[in-house]
């Protein structure tokens, strides 16, 4: 769950605001005031200074001991020079994309076949399942797929071994590595998904079904022409916050792959642990940090510009 | 825009079930494939999971790939033991419980009061300064947390538990989740309690707060679960071993160039998803109503 | 549930909150560790508690030893030498740096660079009660940790790339033993036989894309490095005073230096098609990265036939459960040369600390034997003196053939360490992520390959 969790800035700013009832109470701004304090004092302190600090020491050579010597833009045209971190960006940005649709489609296409009819507390047992590799810590999921996936002794190859398929080299190829990496991934992080999504399904008003029956429509024709628009805005919600927590993966490759083999699973984050914590290069790692600041923001807009167009609202 | 009370009602139902299309021989064919996804999708889901387990019940010499089936050689517990042994596990347990509880605490405390100020409260510059609030869940923890590291050494708290938790307590998105939660109770509640002469923060404490429980109780568990399982930050932050939480300690078991038994690290992996399970499992009801009447609006 | 209730739980909720936070403040602080904050000295080492549970002996009889000076050992925990040194530094960055690190081959040359404290007035000072420690260890250990003339650590642990075979497996394919000076090429044809009769789960060849072990044994057998390896000039105030009747005092310096890369060399390419074969004819894993940590419980049953690694692994394989007789070591195999990769580590004393006397008094203490005794009472390493590598520390264990461990130096004396410059992090990272594609695609796909680790490297070393 990791960081799914922490997204979808997003939908606030298609709220439209609650007209009634507020901001008239007499002493409203002094509780507002009071309120906001703890949150907006926190934030600050602890997310805009260190983001204000990341950019300034972007334009510095610092290894956290020494004192801090200013290099102007070097750090960040050395990015845009360097193979590895050119890579890093590429792997993510294709990780993004297969992981989240793949995410997405498992999840509505899952979402929708349990509203089948099925005794309620099966139906709960479908459910559960779904969200149970949530409550597991990316880093031991981490740590179980490696064993399960290794080429040689690994499950995965001894159960596809069974019906004749040669072993697979998944982690030691670099197709296998980052295949991998988006099932592991999406192994764990499509629950969240399929929990909004259900929560989208149950708000269609079955009226909308019966509707349509009666004019003839059935499965596949009543999913594209009711499910899917009426899910748009939930499935926007559900697709920023997939990916803007995609974009930052770091636990799956960093413990499964070491980035490997090559630079076939390196993920931008990976880059910017690497170029901090390894290589002691804490300007630089700053300075990537801040392009891929920049690029969740870039796609995160696109999203919203585009969802103009393919969501629903009633 | 409906109501909260509406949607816990329409989600308690469980609804959304498709008529069954009339003829019958297409039926039974459709529902069996609908079965076999489900059921596969299941094995997959938990497959991995019941394979750890069963393994950390493996004596250690044959934990992997002995080719030997899982069910061979009989339950052993020795590597839970072997667990305890190697790293202190109740301290582990201790300073998870800790930090994740009292980050909890914190997050649904901030978050109830700035949720509602953003949802209730109108004033200048509220639209940008949540767009900024929202705006930093959009950074990246790598970015922030050596300057965050070097504000906590200023603060004295390097390698505490401390370290872990105050920079944990503001949440733009508890706030956010409140702030919808807060938008989704009517706006009339605000106003009779005016006429009754209730002070804005009386109308906060005894008409607002009692109906946003269920909002609190998914800032609580979603925190409680995401800083049980929080690998990078402790990394950085803490030193000292008495300050390890879970997850680090987990690392500690499989040892200084992987000579740790695969099987000590499974059982590992077992004990530590255990109380974020059980959260979980309670809290499940709350996540899936809640959630899905907060965003789905 | 009812608004009373829920108030009621929402309270309840607040108050054992602040009750929490009030009675674990010391936990919450760290206050309540024993030796924070104290006047001690703080010595850290890489692993966790029961490593640093395991020195309780070593730190009492120092103790008594030296009763003004209060020890307090601090177990950093990392998957690596890579993550334990970046812990470090951040304590450092903390304030909070230790006074005496416990450091590796890996970083020995950073930490010369940066961080720590050259030992040569102390070695000097006291020469009469050290000498007996050097007699006792092989000049190639203590050259290891020599950085531009000066000596930075006294080693205490070291580990050879020597090759564990299943002895099971040999027999099987009715092999023997192979002899000191076995070849490359008798190692191939062992591992063809093993793959005949080993079964359809075996691999004859398990190896690790690491920097200790992986493709570096294979260069060093071959004379050749994927870094270009000259020593420094100075250091002879040190060989001249300690090993002045070593029979290899000539081949002594003032420490290495790894200042070029060399991927392009021919005889770099060599040994990657010899890798690249194997894993061609299935005799040899394709190396996974990261990984290795189920290696010990598959060799332990008997599913892997041969694999370069160290004395550390005798306790590992005596846990998971492998009789002694089930395994044996040997030297790596010869090519052009029979020259071995080690690794090894030592207490270094940080530049930083204030109590430099007593750190080196510590470093002082534990390279006595009693001291060296108390912290490695089991063959999880191998001891960096000669006289401790005996039948008594592997007795009941094995390998039959433990004296491989430390002839491995006396037989080998050009033996060196594990390449790794100030810069090791980005050369190492630069390596491992090449070997892959090299071993594992044609044979025309070596040069490219090279080519593209060669401009790796080079960037990896003009960092810093």
């Amino acid at each position: 769950m990791s960081t799914t969790v922490k997204s979808s800035p997003a939908i606030a700013l298609q709220q439209v605001p609650n007209a009634k009832g507020r901001g008239k109470e007499k002493g409203g701004r002094r509780l507002a005031a009071l309120f906001l304090a703890p949150t907006i004092i926190g934030i600050t302190i602890f997310t805009l200074v260190p983001i204000v600090a990341s950019l300034t020491l972007a334009f510095f050579r610092w290894d956290i001991i020494s004192t801090p010597e200013f290099v102007g833009v070097d750090n960040f045209v050395s990015i845009g020079a360097d193979p590895t971190i050119r890579r890093a960006f590429l792997n993510t940005i294709g990780f993004v994309a297969v992981a989240v649709s793949l995410q997405l489609t498992v999840s509505i296409g899952l979402a929708v076949l349990i509203q089948s009819k099925m005794p309620s507390w099966l139906r709960t047992f479908f459910r559960s399942a779904f969200f149970f590799p949530l409550v597991l810590s990316a880093a031991s999921v981490s740590i179980i797929m490696s064993y399960l996936f290794n080429q040689n002794f690994g499950l995965v190859n001894q159960i596809i071994g069974l019906v004749g398929i040669p072993a697979v080299p998944w982690l030691t190829s670099q197709a296998g590595a980052m295949v991998v990496i988006i099932l592991v991934y999406v192994w764990q992080n499509f629950g969240f998904t399929f929990l909004l999504i259900i929560g989208g399904l149950s708000s269609i008003p079955v009226e909308m079904y019966e509707a349509s029956s009666i004019d003839g429509a059935t499965g596949w024709k009543q999913f594209k022409n009711i499910t899917l628009p009426l899910l748009s805005p939930t499935l926007l919600v559900a697709s920023v916050m997939a990916i803007i927590s995609a974009l930052q993966i770091f636990d799956q490759p960093y413990v499964i792959t070491r980035g490997g083999p090559g630079d076939s699973t390196r993920t931008a984050v990976m880059v910017i642990y690497e170029t901090a914590f390894k290589q002691l290069d804490f300007g630089r790692a700053f300075a990537i940090g801040i392009v891929l600041t920049l690029l969740i923001m870039l796609v995160t807009a696109v999203q919203f510009r585009l969802s103009r167009r393919f969501v629903h609202y009633n | 825009m409906t109501t909260l009370t509406e949607n816990e009602s329409t989600a308690a139902r469980g609804r959304g079930t498709t008529p069954a299309p009339s003829r019958k021989g297409r039926v039974s064919g459709r529902t069996a494939g609908r079965a076999a996804i489900l059921v596969v999708a299941t094995f997959v889901t938990l497959g991995p999971v019941v394979w750890t387990v069963l393994t950390s019940m493996r004596p250690p010499t044959e934990s992997l790939g002995a080719g030997g089936s899982i069910f061979s050689g009989g339950l052993d517990f020795s590597s839970y033991t072997d667990v305890f042994q190697q790293v202190n596990m109740w301290l582990l347990i201790w300073n998870s419980a800790l930090v994740t509880g009292i980050i909890a605490a914190g997050q649904m405390f901030t978050a109830a009061l700035a949720g509602y100020v953003f949802a209730r409260i109108d004033f200048k510059g509220r639209g940008l300064l949540f767009s900024l609030v929202l705006a930093t869940m959009m950074v990246p923890v790598q970015v922030t947390i050596v300057p965050v590291f070097m504000l906590i050494r200023g603060m004295g708290l390097s390698d505490t538990l401390l370290a872990l938790i105050l920079p944990a307590i503001p949440t733009a998105f508890g706030t956010f989740l409140m702030r919808q939660f807060f938008m989704g109770l009517p706006g009339e509640l605000a106003e009779a309690a005016a006429i009754d002469g209730a002070s804005p923060f009386r109308t906060f404490r005894s008409v607002y707060l009692p109906l946003a429980w269920p909002g609190l109780a998914i800032v609580g568990i979603l925190a409680f679960n995401f800083h049980w399982n929080e690998f990078f930050r402790p990394l950085i932050m803490t030193i000292s071993e008495e300050n390890f939480t879970m997850p680090l300690g987990l690392v500690s078991l499989q040892g200084n160039m992987g000579t740790g038994s695969v099987a000590t690290v499974l059982a590992g992996v077992v004990l530590s998803m255990i109380p974020a399970l059980v959260v979980f499992l309670f809290g499940q009801r709350y996540l899936r109503e809640g959630l899905t009447a907060g965003i789905n609006k | 549930m009812s608004d009373v209730s829920r108030r009621l739980a929402l309270s309840l909720l607040g108050v054992g909150a602040v009750g929490a936070v009030g009675a674990s403040w010391p936990r919450l602080t760290g206050a309540d560790i024993p030796g924070r904050g104290s006047e001690s000295l703080n010595v850290a080492i890489l692993g966790n508690a029961q490593d640093a549970a395991s020195r309780v002996n070593l730190v009492k009889a120092f103790s008594a030893a030296n009763p003004n000076i209060k020890v307090r050992i601090q177990a950093i925990q990392g998957a690596d030498w890579g993550d334990f040194f970046a812990k470090i530094l951040t304590m450092v960055a903390a304030g909070t740096s230790p006074d005496v690190v416990l450091v590796a081959t890996e970083g020995a040359q950073l930490f010369a660079e940066r961080l720590a404290e050259p030992l040569d007035a102390f070695v000097q000072r006291d020469q009469q009660e050290i000498q007996d420690y050097f007699d006792d260890v092989h000049p190639s250990l203590i050259e290891a940790f020599m950085y531009q003339g000066s000596l930075f650590q006294l080693p205490m642990d070291f580990n050879s790339a020597n090759m564990y075979m299943n002895t099971g497996a040999f027999e099987k394919a009715g092999l023997a033993r192979p002899g000191d000076h076995w070849t490359h090429d008798d190692f191939y044809n062992s591992l063809t036989a093993m793959k005949k009769t080993g079964g359809k789960q075996f691999v004859p060849y398990y190896w690790t894309n690491r920097l200790f072990g992986g493709v570096v044994p294979w260069l060093y057998v071959n004379d050749t490095s994927f870094l270009k390896e000259t020593r420094s000039t100075g250091g002879s105030w040190f060989w001249d005073k300690f090993y002045a009747n070593d029979p290899t005092r000539g081949m002594r310096s003032g420490g290495y230096q790894w200042l070029e890369p060399n991927a392009e060399d021919p005889r770099v390419a060599e040994s990657f098609e010899f890798l690249r074969t194997l894993v061609a004819e299935g005799l040899g894993t394709s190396p996974a990265q990261g990984g290795g940590n189920e290696l010990v419980a598959q060799f332990a049953s008997g599913l892997i036939g041969t694999t370069p690694a160290g004395g550390y692994w005798v306790e590992g394989l005596h846990e998971a459960g492998m009789a002694e007789d089930a395994f044996d070591v040997q030297f790596f195999p010869k090519w052009r040369t029979q020259r071995h990769q080690f690794g090894a580590a030592g207490y270094a004393i940080m530049k930083t600390s204030t109590r430099k006397d007593e750190a080196w008094e510590w470093i002082k203490f534990c390279a006595t034997k009693e001291a060296m005794e108390l912290a490695m009472p089991l063959p999880t390493t191998t001891p960096t003196r000669r006289s401790m590598v005996n039948e008594a520390l592997y007795a009941g264990k094995g390998p039959a053939h433990w004296k491989v461990f430390y002839d491995t130096l006396d037989e080998f004396p050009s033996s060196g360490p594990i390449p790794a410059p100030p810069q090791q992090a980005a050369v190492e990272s630069a390596l491992i992520k090449n070997v892959l594609g090299a071993v594992t695609g044609s044979a025309a796909n070596i040069k490219p390959a090279m080519s593209t680790l060669q401009r790796d490297l080079e960037l990896a070393l003009r960092r810093n």
